[in-house]
């Protein structure tokens, strides 16, 4: 999920729905409690959280027209995009039902799935891995050797809702013990007992703020670490490493007819096995393939649910 | 007849003529003046649209400045990645980049951003360092423009841009591409306003040559139109002036042909080796040929060498010419009629490799009538005078009384038939003599003797004529002891026919006077009468045979008409002339001169 802030936030409604039909039906507004049941209506409903609405749905249309072309032996013959602008707007259409697939971060996952009836299906290569995870950063003259030495420091997050940029790395400072408070300036006097935390709203914003030390250290995906760090990497130093949380995954509702979640999983399973399945794949956020959760779902979200705790109040913002 | 003329016409060359290299040079000109013209325009507009392309890059860059400085100061890469990407959607922009006050480079614009920590050009970060003015370098079609920002006096940093001037490159092409158009445009107009000219300037020009062609070719000069008052308007008038000078002295060549090919009279002219360039068509019909023919045949072919000499053209004078030569002309089947050859040179030192003119007049018919009055002549002197002899001899036997008393009657009329008898023996005798004097056949017996001696004999041969008309001849005047070489008979013969004609034109009572003096070297015989005179349209015939006057008067005493012809003859036969002075109603003065003998000239003189 991607929040460019919370400016933009603003503009949105918090009760906006945009549903946009596929198939042949665009922007067809969802009715309240009208849902109809899946085998009669022949539709099957996939949810994303976005503030960009339109975005999304050009991102997810011909996924979910590819998937729902498939699933005519169990009822479907169309699909539909319902884009909601918060991860408790998706828990509520999850549970009324006007949302069957519910495709996220592992975050926004492990909290719907701790609010809601849903199951995972399926892990997301999304971008081409199946699972990542975040460092924490200092330069390397900064004396900074651990995370205990980043009480009265700064820290730079990325996005509010980004699980790389801030919710796993916060998690995982936090967990720790560090007590983290979040800030507006970056240059705002901390108390030596906690640490502060600002958000630079981009990865790269993190680490030149790193690096013109303008805070005191940062997270960022491990995937962007080097990248970013480019030739400098030797003026930084990672003192922490978060553990691999999957890259996305796949959630149905629990009471959705079984048929067709069987169906959907075979389906998603196998897309990759032909060029047509991969092209949508591909279209698709770079989707590499869709595989079983390794040590099954619970497994998976086990680990962030323990620590979707010390970010709740994040995620559910 | 012109072909060597012609055949030098046709010997053309291949060259590029005055129209040729006019129109070359005034369109080289015109394009020259339109390439430069353009070239100078081209560089003009590629300076306004290089100081454009310029100015552009500096103004983007000033305005990127401003709107980095808040995101520099915060240290906004994402905020400065989206306007430095806005930055690259700018027409002409190859890369921007947003550095810190390091000179590292912030944000190229992408996501990817590999120019990350990359350190800007040295020069530029020496200024960055010490300036915040606007840094301009040039590479090739390159500009970098570097702005450095600071705020409050702090440097942040800076964007630098690299601007292309690839759009001055199209503009140049579509530049170059007006720059050939106009170039053409210009080569057009050149070609037609260097064609308009030189038509202009040369068809005077082109007229004076066809006009002079004309003239080289013998025909008439068209009179040239002055247009101008120019140096080619000159040109014309003066060709005009010539051409009217020249026809005032010169005849056209068509007008030369027209009389040459009318002429009765054959006319060759030979080059210097003798052989004939031009015969005109008399002397090709008498020859029974061509034109082309003859052209190149020696004139030995043509004409038979004169008697007496090797060739026709050895006959001529040292002058290079010679007249009233007569040879004959050979037909081309063998037949010779003879001419009369008049040859003229046509150089001034000709000798005998000169250019000759030769006349040749067909003298076949006057030979032919020379021949038939020959043939009278003979007939009268045998048919007539033979038998008229013995009339005579018998009249005067009868006058003489042989055949006894005859009557008074019969003496009348014997009398009347000897004296015309007489009469008509003298008109015989001076036909013969006149025509022995016209061919020449006539003997003289010279004789160096005093002149007075035969003066006297005249005067009284004449004198018993005289009383009969009761006339006096009056010998006033003498040259005592001069003396002359003449055949005395007929030198009395003319002083008794001047003397007899003096007495024929006077009156009764009148008195003949007779002088002898020296004139010009000449011993002088005058002979006046008080007679009427000569009438004036009559003294140019005075000396033609039968020539006889139209007054009455003058009818009735002419004699036979051949009195005065035969005496002009024996007298220039004898070297010397006759001459008169008349005046009507004052008398006439016949001259008789007769050269001095030499000897005795000089003698005198002594």
């Amino acid at each position: 999920m991607t929040r460019p802030g919370r400016f933009a936030a603003v503009l949105f409604s918090s009760s906006m729905i945009v549903v946009i039909a596929c198939g042949g039906r665009t922007n067809e507004r969802a009715e309240p409690g009208g849902l109809a049941p899946l085998e009669a209506t022949g539709v099957i409903t996939f949810g994303s959280v976005s503030l960009n609405p339109a975005r999304e749905h050009e991102v997810f249309r011909p996924f979910v027209d590819h998937v729902a072309s498939r699933l005519g032996e169990v009822g479907i013959g169309r699909g539909r995009v319902v884009v909601v602008d918060s991860i408790s707007k998706m828990v509520e259409e999850l549970k009324k039902g006007r949302i069957d697939v519910y495709i996220d971060s592992p975050f926004p996952v492990g909290f719907v799935w701790k609010r809601t009836d849903i199951d995972l299906l399926l892990r997301r290569w999304k971008r081409g891995s199946e699972t990542y995870r975040s460092v924490v950063f200092v330069r390397a003259d900064s004396g900074v050797k651990s995370v205990a030495d980043l009480a009265g420091k700064m820290i730079a997050f990325g996005e509010p809702f980004s699980t790389s940029g801030f919710l796993m790395p916060k998690a995982a400072l936090a967990s720790t013990g560090l007590r983290l408070d979040n800030y507006e300036d970056a240059a705002a006097s901390i108390p030596p007992d906690r640490a502060g935390y600002v958000f630079s709203n981009d990865a790269e914003n993190t680490l030149f703020w790193v690096l013109k030390d303008k805070v005191d250290a940062g997270a960022v995906n491990e995937d962007y670490y080097q990248g970013l760090a480019g030739s400098r990497i030797s003026e930084l130093q990672i003192i922490l490493t978060t553990g691999a949380v999957p890259r996305n995954l796949v959630c149905v509702r629990r009471n959705l007819d079984p048929r067709i979640t069987d169906s959907l999983r075979a389906l998603l399973l196998g897309m990759d096995d032909d060029e047509e399945g991969r092209e949508v794949l591909m279209g698709f956020e770079e989707t590499a393939r869709f595989d079983p959760c390794p040590g099954g779902p619970e497994r998976q979200l086990a680990g962030i649910v323990d620590l979707i705790q010390y970010v709740e109040e994040d995620v559910g913002q | 007849m012109w072909a060597s003329d012609r055949a030098g016409r046709r010997d053309a060359r291949v060259r590029i003529g005055l129209r040729g290299r006019f129109i070359a040079f005034v369109s080289a000109i015109v394009i020259a003046f339109g390439v430069v013209l353009t070239a100078l325009a081209v560089r003009v507009q590629n300076d306004r649209l290089r100081h454009e392309l310029d100015e552009r890059g500096k103004l983007l860059i000033a305005v990127v400045a401003n709107h980095v400085t808040d995101s520099l100061a915060l240290l906004d890469v994402r905020q400065l990645r989206q306007m430095i990407n806005e930055t690259l959607e700018q027409e002409n922009v190859l890369d921007a980049v947003a550095f810190d006050e390091d000179g590292r480079i912030l944000t190229d614009g992408t996501v990817e951003n590999p120019s990350r920590h990359r350190l800007i050009g040295e020069a530029a970060r020496q200024h960055v360092a010490v300036s915040d003015a606007l840094l301009v370098e040039f590479s090739g079609d390159v500009m970098t423009v570097t702005m450095p920002v600071r705020l409050g006096g702090r440097p942040l940093g800076g964007v630098s841009l690299r601007y292309s001037r690839a759009g001055l490159a199209e503009d140049q092409a579509a530049l170059a591409r007006k720059t050939a158009l106009v170039g053409i445009v210009f080569g057009v107009l050149g070609v037609l306003a260097a064609a308009l000219l030189t038509e202009a300037v040369t068809r005077p020009l082109k007229e004076v040559i066809e006009a002079t062609r004309a003239i080289s070719e013998g025909k008439q000069a068209a009179h040239l139109q002055v247009r101008t008052a120019d140096e080619v308007g000159e040109l014309a008038a003066a060709f005009n002036e010539m051409t009217r000078r020249l026809r005032e002295t010169t005849v056209s060549r068509d007008y030369v042909d027209r009389v040459l090919e009318t002429m009765g009279e054959c006319l060759v002219v030979t080059r210097r080796n003798g052989t004939i360039a031009l015969a005109n068509n008399a002397v090709c019909g008498l020859a029974g040929t061509s034109e082309e023919e003859l052209i190149g045949r020696h004139c030995g072919e043509l004409f038979r060498a004169p008697k007496g000499f090797a060739s026709l053209l050895h006959a001529l004078n040292p002058e290079g010419s010679v007249h009233g030569l007569e040879t004959e002309i050979l037909t081309s089947t063998g037949e010779e009629f003879p001419v009369m050859v008049s040859i003229a040179a046509m150089d001034e030192s000709p000798g005998r490799s000169g250019r000759y003119v030769i006349v040749a007049a067909d003298i076949s018919e006057r030979l032919r009538t020379e021949r038939q009055k020959e043939e009278f002549i003979t007939m009268i002197h045998h048919e007539v005078r033979t038998p008229l002899t013995a009339v005579r001899g018998a009249l005067g036997l009868l006058d003489g009384g042989v055949a006894g008393d005859l009557g008074e009657r019969g003496r009348e009329l014997v009398a009347n038939a000897l004296r015309n008898s007489k009469r008509m023996e003298r008109l015989v005798n001076d036909v013969l003599v006149s025509r022995k004097l016209d061919f020449g056949h006539m003997t003289f017996h010279l004789q160096e003797m005093e002149l007075m001696p035969l003066v006297d004999q005249a005067i009284e041969a004449t004198s018993s004529y005289a009383d009969r008309h009761e006339v006096r001849f009056d010998l006033h005047e003498t040259a005592p002891g001069a003396r002359i070489e003449v055949d005395p008979d007929r030198f009395i013969q003319v002083l008794t026919n001047v003397l007899s004609n003096a007495v024929r034109f006077s009156s009764a009572g009148d008195v003949v006077k007779v002088s002898v003096n020296r004139h010009n070297g000449c011993l002088r015989v005058a002979v006046a009468d008080c007679g009427p005179g000569i009438p004036e349209k009559f003294r140019d015939q005075v000396f033609e045979p039968f020539a006889r006057a139209e007054e009455a008067d003058w009818r009735n005493k002419s004699g036979t008409g051949l009195g005065m012809s035969i005496s002009k003859a024996i007298i220039e036969e004898l070297g010397g002339a006759i001459t008169f002075d008349t005046e009507v109603g004052g008398g006439t003065t016949f001259h008789v001169d007769i050269p001095e003998s030499d000897r005795l000239r000089e003698s005198h003189v002594d």
